[in-house]
Protein backbone atom coordinates (compact mmCIF):
# COMPACT_ATOMS: atom_id res chain seq x y z
CA UNK A 1 0.00 0.00 0.00
CA UNK A 2 1.30 3.19 -1.09
CA UNK A 3 1.01 6.03 1.18
CA UNK A 4 2.91 9.33 0.90
CA UNK A 5 3.31 12.15 3.70
CA UNK A 6 -0.11 10.82 5.08
CA UNK A 7 -2.24 11.65 2.62
CA UNK A 8 -3.77 8.21 1.01
CA UNK A 9 -2.89 7.54 -2.95
CA UNK A 10 -4.63 6.32 -5.85
CA UNK A 11 -3.57 2.54 -5.06
CA UNK A 12 -5.14 2.78 -1.18
CA UNK A 13 -8.36 4.53 -3.13
CA UNK A 14 -8.47 1.70 -5.24
CA UNK A 15 -8.23 -0.59 -2.40
CA UNK A 16 -10.92 1.05 -0.61
CA UNK A 17 -13.27 0.97 -3.67
CA UNK A 18 -12.88 -3.20 -4.15
CA UNK A 19 -13.28 -3.80 -0.38
CA UNK A 20 -16.34 -2.00 -0.50
CA UNK A 21 -17.56 -3.86 -3.34
CA UNK A 22 -16.04 -6.91 -1.69
CA UNK A 23 -19.91 -8.09 -0.79
CA UNK A 24 -21.41 -7.49 -3.54
CA UNK A 25 -22.38 -10.14 -6.21
CA UNK A 26 -24.96 -12.05 -8.47
CA UNK A 27 -28.35 -12.49 -6.57
CA UNK A 28 -29.15 -15.79 -5.18
CA UNK A 29 -32.15 -17.18 -8.21
CA UNK A 30 -28.53 -17.25 -10.33
CA UNK A 31 -27.23 -19.96 -8.69
CA UNK A 32 -30.73 -21.87 -8.49
CA UNK A 33 -31.21 -21.24 -12.23
CA UNK A 34 -27.48 -22.23 -12.89
CA UNK A 35 -27.76 -25.28 -10.77
CA UNK A 36 -31.14 -26.26 -13.06
CA UNK A 37 -29.27 -26.24 -15.63
CA UNK A 38 -26.55 -28.58 -13.87
CA UNK A 39 -29.01 -31.01 -12.93
CA UNK A 40 -30.20 -31.59 -16.29
CA UNK A 41 -27.08 -32.28 -17.39
CA UNK A 42 -26.55 -34.84 -14.89
CA UNK A 43 -29.86 -36.11 -15.81
CA UNK A 44 -29.19 -36.25 -19.79
CA UNK A 45 -25.66 -37.66 -18.94
CA UNK A 46 -27.52 -40.32 -17.27
CA UNK A 47 -29.90 -41.02 -19.76
CA UNK A 48 -26.79 -41.74 -22.64
CA UNK A 49 -25.21 -44.07 -19.84
CA UNK A 50 -28.66 -45.87 -20.01
CA UNK A 51 -28.82 -46.10 -23.50
CA UNK A 52 -25.44 -47.29 -23.68
CA UNK A 53 -26.03 -49.95 -21.13
CA UNK A 54 -29.23 -51.06 -22.71
CA UNK A 55 -27.68 -51.64 -25.96
CA UNK A 56 -25.02 -53.71 -24.56
CA UNK A 57 -27.82 -55.65 -23.08
CA UNK A 58 -29.43 -55.73 -26.76
CA UNK A 59 -26.11 -57.15 -27.56
CA UNK A 60 -26.16 -59.84 -24.86
CA UNK A 61 -29.57 -61.12 -25.61
CA UNK A 62 -29.12 -61.08 -28.62
CA UNK A 63 -26.14 -63.75 -28.40
CA UNK A 64 -28.71 -65.48 -26.37
CA UNK A 65 -31.64 -65.33 -29.17
CA UNK A 66 -29.80 -66.31 -32.34
CA UNK A 67 -31.60 -68.07 -34.25
CA UNK A 68 -34.78 -67.59 -32.38
CA UNK A 69 -37.23 -64.56 -33.50
CA UNK A 70 -40.26 -65.77 -31.56
CA UNK A 71 -41.37 -63.78 -28.49
CA UNK A 72 -43.45 -65.92 -25.98
CA UNK A 73 -45.65 -63.85 -23.87
CA UNK A 74 -45.85 -64.46 -20.16
CA UNK A 75 -47.86 -67.09 -18.80
CA UNK A 76 -50.05 -67.40 -16.08
CA UNK A 77 -48.67 -68.47 -12.62
CA UNK A 78 -51.22 -71.37 -12.39
CA UNK A 79 -49.29 -72.45 -15.97
CA UNK A 80 -45.58 -71.62 -14.65
CA UNK A 81 -46.35 -74.05 -11.91
CA UNK A 82 -45.83 -77.45 -13.81
CA UNK A 83 -42.48 -75.97 -15.27
CA UNK A 84 -39.02 -76.83 -13.68
CA UNK A 85 -36.67 -73.50 -13.80
CA UNK A 86 -32.90 -72.87 -12.86
CA UNK A 87 -32.32 -70.07 -10.60
CA UNK A 88 -32.42 -66.71 -12.02
CA UNK A 89 -29.03 -66.43 -13.27
CA UNK A 90 -26.89 -62.82 -12.94
CA UNK A 91 -26.20 -60.94 -16.33
CA UNK A 92 -24.28 -57.99 -17.05
CA UNK A 93 -26.08 -55.56 -15.51
CA UNK A 94 -27.49 -57.43 -12.34
CA UNK A 95 -26.07 -54.42 -10.74
CA UNK A 96 -27.74 -51.65 -11.45
CA UNK A 97 -30.77 -50.80 -9.25
CA UNK A 98 -34.22 -50.70 -10.57
CA UNK A 99 -37.42 -50.08 -9.02
CA UNK A 100 -39.61 -52.15 -10.98
CA UNK A 101 -38.66 -55.69 -12.26
CA UNK A 102 -40.69 -57.72 -15.33
CA UNK A 103 -40.17 -61.04 -16.40
CA UNK A 104 -40.27 -61.54 -20.09
CA UNK A 105 -40.31 -64.78 -21.29
CA UNK A 106 -38.27 -65.83 -24.49
CA UNK A 107 -37.49 -68.68 -26.95
CA UNK A 108 -33.04 -69.19 -26.87
CA UNK A 109 -31.22 -71.69 -28.63
CA UNK A 110 -30.18 -74.21 -26.62
CA UNK A 111 -26.23 -73.49 -26.95
CA UNK A 112 -27.43 -70.47 -24.93
CA UNK A 113 -27.62 -73.03 -21.79
CA UNK A 114 -23.26 -74.00 -22.68
CA UNK A 115 -22.49 -70.24 -22.25
CA UNK A 116 -24.16 -70.63 -18.23
CA UNK A 117 -21.94 -73.47 -18.12
CA UNK A 118 -25.62 -75.48 -17.94
CA UNK A 119 -26.09 -78.96 -19.96
CA UNK A 120 -28.95 -78.82 -22.46
CA UNK A 121 -31.85 -80.84 -21.79
CA UNK A 122 -32.97 -84.25 -23.76
CA UNK A 123 -35.83 -82.04 -25.71
CA UNK A 124 -38.83 -82.78 -24.44
CA UNK A 125 -41.09 -79.91 -26.44
CA UNK A 126 -41.71 -81.47 -29.60
CA UNK A 127 -42.33 -77.59 -31.12
CA UNK A 128 -39.18 -75.86 -30.55
CA UNK A 129 -36.62 -79.08 -30.29
CA UNK A 130 -33.83 -76.50 -31.28
CA UNK A 131 -34.64 -74.07 -28.75
CA UNK A 132 -35.07 -74.06 -24.55
CA UNK A 133 -37.66 -71.29 -23.03
CA UNK A 134 -35.85 -68.25 -20.87
CA UNK A 135 -37.43 -66.08 -18.17
CA UNK A 136 -35.63 -62.93 -18.78
CA UNK A 137 -35.72 -60.05 -15.92
CA UNK A 138 -35.69 -56.63 -17.24
CA UNK A 139 -35.37 -53.51 -15.36
CA UNK A 140 -37.41 -50.15 -15.89
CA UNK A 141 -34.55 -49.14 -17.57
CA UNK A 142 -35.00 -51.55 -20.09
CA UNK A 143 -31.45 -53.33 -18.89
CA UNK A 144 -31.37 -57.50 -18.65
CA UNK A 145 -30.84 -58.21 -14.79
CA UNK A 146 -30.84 -62.26 -14.90
CA UNK A 147 -31.92 -65.07 -16.86
CA UNK A 148 -33.63 -68.61 -15.86
CA UNK A 149 -33.89 -71.35 -18.20
CA UNK A 150 -37.41 -73.18 -18.12
CA UNK A 151 -38.00 -76.45 -19.34
CA UNK A 152 -42.21 -77.37 -19.23
CA UNK A 153 -42.74 -80.62 -16.83
CA UNK A 154 -43.25 -83.86 -18.40
CA UNK A 155 -46.80 -83.76 -17.77
CA UNK A 156 -47.21 -80.43 -19.13
CA UNK A 157 -46.79 -82.10 -22.77
CA UNK A 158 -49.71 -83.48 -22.49
CA UNK A 159 -51.57 -80.62 -22.02
CA UNK A 160 -53.04 -78.96 -25.10
CA UNK B 1 -6.65 -19.96 -5.52
CA UNK B 2 -5.62 -23.90 -6.48
CA UNK B 3 -5.62 -23.91 -10.54
CA UNK B 4 -5.41 -27.59 -10.09
CA UNK B 5 -8.17 -27.47 -8.63
CA UNK B 6 -10.19 -25.18 -10.32
CA UNK B 7 -9.39 -26.87 -13.41
CA UNK B 8 -11.13 -30.14 -11.47
CA UNK B 9 -14.09 -27.97 -10.61
CA UNK B 10 -15.14 -26.98 -13.88
CA UNK B 11 -14.38 -30.46 -15.40
CA UNK B 12 -16.72 -32.09 -12.76
CA UNK B 13 -19.13 -29.00 -13.34
CA UNK B 14 -19.45 -30.02 -17.07
CA UNK B 15 -20.51 -33.56 -15.83
CA UNK B 16 -23.10 -32.43 -14.15
CA UNK B 17 -21.45 -32.22 -10.47
CA UNK B 18 -23.85 -30.14 -8.26
CA UNK B 19 -21.37 -29.41 -5.75
CA UNK B 20 -18.54 -28.65 -7.81
CA UNK B 21 -20.60 -26.32 -9.72
CA UNK B 22 -21.59 -24.55 -6.67
CA UNK B 23 -17.46 -24.72 -5.20
CA UNK B 24 -16.76 -22.77 -8.75
CA UNK B 25 -19.66 -20.30 -8.81
CA UNK B 26 -19.27 -19.68 -5.13
CA UNK B 27 -15.26 -18.54 -6.37
CA UNK B 28 -16.17 -16.62 -9.42
CA UNK B 29 -19.61 -15.19 -9.49
CA UNK B 30 -18.71 -12.32 -7.66
CA UNK B 31 -15.67 -11.66 -9.71
CA UNK B 32 -17.44 -11.67 -13.24
CA UNK B 33 -20.77 -9.34 -11.46
CA UNK B 34 -18.13 -6.59 -10.71
CA UNK B 35 -16.58 -6.85 -13.93
CA UNK B 36 -19.90 -6.91 -15.76
CA UNK B 37 -21.08 -4.17 -13.31
CA UNK B 38 -18.13 -1.87 -13.77
CA UNK B 39 -18.26 -2.17 -17.81
CA UNK B 40 -22.23 -2.49 -18.32
CA UNK B 41 -24.14 -0.70 -15.79
CA UNK B 42 -25.24 -2.30 -13.00
CA UNK B 43 -29.01 -4.43 -14.35
CA UNK B 44 -26.52 -6.24 -16.55
CA UNK B 45 -24.58 -8.08 -14.00
CA UNK B 46 -26.67 -10.84 -13.36
CA UNK B 47 -27.36 -11.68 -16.61
CA UNK B 48 -23.62 -11.52 -17.35
CA UNK B 49 -23.09 -14.42 -14.11
CA UNK B 50 -25.58 -16.73 -15.78
CA UNK B 51 -24.82 -16.30 -19.59
CA UNK B 52 -21.51 -16.95 -18.38
CA UNK B 53 -21.71 -19.73 -16.49
CA UNK B 54 -24.35 -21.43 -18.84
CA UNK B 55 -22.15 -21.05 -21.49
CA UNK B 56 -19.21 -22.84 -19.14
CA UNK B 57 -22.49 -26.04 -18.64
CA UNK B 58 -23.08 -25.66 -22.14
CA UNK B 59 -19.31 -26.69 -23.40
CA UNK B 60 -19.48 -29.56 -21.55
CA UNK B 61 -18.67 -32.07 -24.59
CA UNK B 62 -14.93 -29.90 -24.30
CA UNK B 63 -12.74 -32.42 -22.86
CA UNK B 64 -9.47 -29.91 -23.10
CA UNK B 65 -8.15 -27.98 -20.16
CA UNK B 66 -8.54 -23.80 -20.96
CA UNK B 67 -5.41 -22.85 -22.33
CA UNK B 68 -4.90 -20.30 -19.63
CA UNK B 69 -6.26 -20.45 -15.68
CA UNK B 70 -9.69 -21.36 -14.99
CA UNK B 71 -10.51 -17.44 -13.78
CA UNK B 72 -9.03 -16.31 -17.61
CA UNK B 73 -11.22 -18.96 -18.97
CA UNK B 74 -13.97 -17.48 -17.25
CA UNK B 75 -13.60 -13.76 -17.42
CA UNK B 76 -12.35 -14.18 -21.48
CA UNK B 77 -16.52 -15.56 -21.70
CA UNK B 78 -17.81 -12.73 -19.52
CA UNK B 79 -16.17 -10.29 -21.27
CA UNK B 80 -17.37 -11.49 -24.44
CA UNK B 81 -20.46 -11.07 -23.09
CA UNK B 82 -19.65 -8.05 -21.74
CA UNK B 83 -18.46 -7.28 -25.58
CA UNK B 84 -21.66 -7.99 -27.37
CA UNK B 85 -23.97 -5.85 -25.04
CA UNK B 86 -21.34 -2.77 -25.18
CA UNK B 87 -21.34 -3.48 -29.17
CA UNK B 88 -20.05 -0.36 -31.20
CA UNK B 89 -19.37 1.82 -26.93
CA UNK B 90 -16.32 -0.40 -26.91
CA UNK B 91 -13.74 0.84 -29.75
CA UNK B 92 -10.34 -0.11 -28.56
CA UNK B 93 -8.13 3.23 -28.76
CA UNK B 94 -4.78 4.10 -30.74
CA UNK B 95 -2.42 3.28 -28.16
CA UNK B 96 0.87 4.32 -28.85
CA UNK B 97 3.68 2.25 -26.70
CA UNK B 98 4.46 1.34 -23.14
CA UNK B 99 4.72 4.51 -21.19
CA UNK B 100 4.39 4.08 -18.13
CA UNK B 101 3.25 7.09 -16.38
CA UNK B 102 2.70 4.58 -12.69
CA UNK B 103 4.45 6.77 -10.48
CA UNK B 104 2.63 9.86 -11.57
CA UNK B 105 -0.75 8.08 -10.96
CA UNK B 106 0.19 5.95 -7.78
CA UNK B 107 1.40 9.00 -5.98
CA UNK B 108 -0.14 10.97 -3.23
CA UNK B 109 -3.72 12.13 -4.23
CA UNK B 110 -4.37 15.96 -2.19
CA UNK B 111 -7.80 15.58 -3.75
CA UNK B 112 -8.96 12.47 -1.46
CA UNK B 113 -6.63 13.70 1.73
CA UNK B 114 -10.51 15.58 3.11
CA UNK B 115 -12.76 13.14 2.52
CA UNK B 116 -14.29 10.38 4.34
CA UNK B 117 -13.94 6.61 3.72
CA UNK B 118 -17.16 6.42 1.67
CA UNK B 119 -16.75 9.66 -0.03
CA UNK B 120 -13.28 8.35 -1.39
CA UNK B 121 -14.79 5.68 -2.64
CA UNK B 122 -17.70 7.32 -3.96
CA UNK B 123 -15.38 9.76 -6.26
CA UNK B 124 -13.19 7.06 -7.15
CA UNK B 125 -16.35 5.06 -8.49
CA UNK B 126 -17.22 7.96 -10.36
CA UNK B 127 -13.37 8.67 -11.69
CA UNK B 128 -13.34 5.33 -12.95
CA UNK B 129 -17.02 4.77 -14.74
CA UNK B 130 -16.32 8.14 -16.38
CA UNK B 131 -13.07 6.11 -17.64
CA UNK B 132 -12.89 5.54 -21.39
CA UNK B 133 -14.22 1.88 -21.28
CA UNK B 134 -10.67 0.08 -22.64
CA UNK B 135 -8.89 1.54 -19.64
CA UNK B 136 -11.66 1.15 -17.07
CA UNK B 137 -11.34 -2.45 -18.21
CA UNK B 138 -7.87 -2.88 -17.09
CA UNK B 139 -8.66 -1.00 -13.67
CA UNK B 140 -11.17 -3.13 -13.37
CA UNK B 141 -9.40 -6.45 -13.59
CA UNK B 142 -5.88 -5.45 -12.32
CA UNK B 143 -6.90 -3.06 -9.85
CA UNK B 144 -9.94 -4.33 -8.42
CA UNK B 145 -9.90 -8.33 -9.02
CA UNK B 146 -6.32 -8.07 -8.51
CA UNK B 147 -5.54 -9.99 -11.52
CA UNK B 148 -2.07 -10.64 -12.40
CA UNK B 149 -0.93 -8.76 -15.38
CA UNK B 150 -0.26 -11.71 -17.58
CA UNK B 151 -3.85 -12.98 -16.77
CA UNK B 152 -5.48 -9.93 -17.95
CA UNK B 153 -3.46 -10.46 -20.88
CA UNK B 154 -4.92 -13.46 -21.64
CA UNK B 155 -8.11 -12.22 -20.80
CA UNK B 156 -8.10 -8.81 -22.70
CA UNK B 157 -6.06 -11.08 -25.63
CA UNK B 158 -3.21 -8.70 -25.92
CA UNK B 159 0.29 -8.65 -25.26
CA UNK B 160 1.29 -7.73 -21.42
CA UNK B 161 2.83 -4.38 -21.91
CA UNK B 162 -0.45 -3.19 -23.94
CA UNK B 163 -1.87 -4.46 -20.27
CA UNK B 164 0.46 -2.14 -18.45
CA UNK B 165 -0.12 0.54 -21.37
CA UNK B 166 -3.40 1.02 -20.93
CA UNK B 167 -3.31 0.26 -16.72
CA UNK B 168 -0.89 3.25 -16.66
CA UNK B 169 -2.94 5.57 -18.87
CA UNK B 170 -6.13 4.83 -16.71
CA UNK B 171 -4.32 5.65 -13.26
CA UNK B 172 -3.03 9.01 -15.04
CA UNK B 173 -6.54 9.67 -15.74
CA UNK B 174 -8.07 8.66 -12.59
CA UNK B 175 -5.27 11.19 -10.79
CA UNK B 176 -6.54 13.99 -13.18
CA UNK B 177 -10.18 13.23 -13.00
CA UNK B 178 -10.16 13.11 -8.85
CA UNK B 179 -8.02 16.39 -8.44
CA UNK B 180 -10.65 18.01 -10.83
CA UNK B 181 -13.26 16.52 -8.44
CA UNK B 182 -11.41 18.15 -5.39
CA UNK B 183 -10.90 21.53 -7.53
CA UNK B 184 -14.63 21.31 -7.97
CA UNK B 185 -15.23 20.64 -3.98
CA UNK B 186 -13.07 23.73 -3.42
CA UNK B 187 -15.13 26.06 -5.46
CA UNK B 188 -18.06 24.98 -3.80
CA UNK B 189 -17.00 25.14 -0.11
CA UNK B 190 -15.63 28.84 -1.03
Amino acid sequence: MKESEGRPSLDTALRAMAEDEAQLGASAGIEARLLAEVRSIAAARRRRMAIAACAAAAVVLFALWIGSQRFLPSRSSEARVAEVTTDFLPLAYSSVPSTSLQVVRLAVPRTALVSFGLTPPEPLDRTFTDTVLADVLVGDDGLARAVRFVRPAADQEQMP
Amino acid sequence: MNEVEDAQLLERSRRGEESAFSELFRRYQAGIHRYAVHMCGASTGDDVVQETFLAVLRQRGRTDAPRQTVAGYLFGIARHIVLQRLGSRYEPLTESGDDDVSEVASGALTALEHLTRAETIAAVRAAVQSLPLVYREAVVLCDLQEMEYAAAAGVLQCPIGTVRSRLSRARALLVTKLGAVHATADARRQ
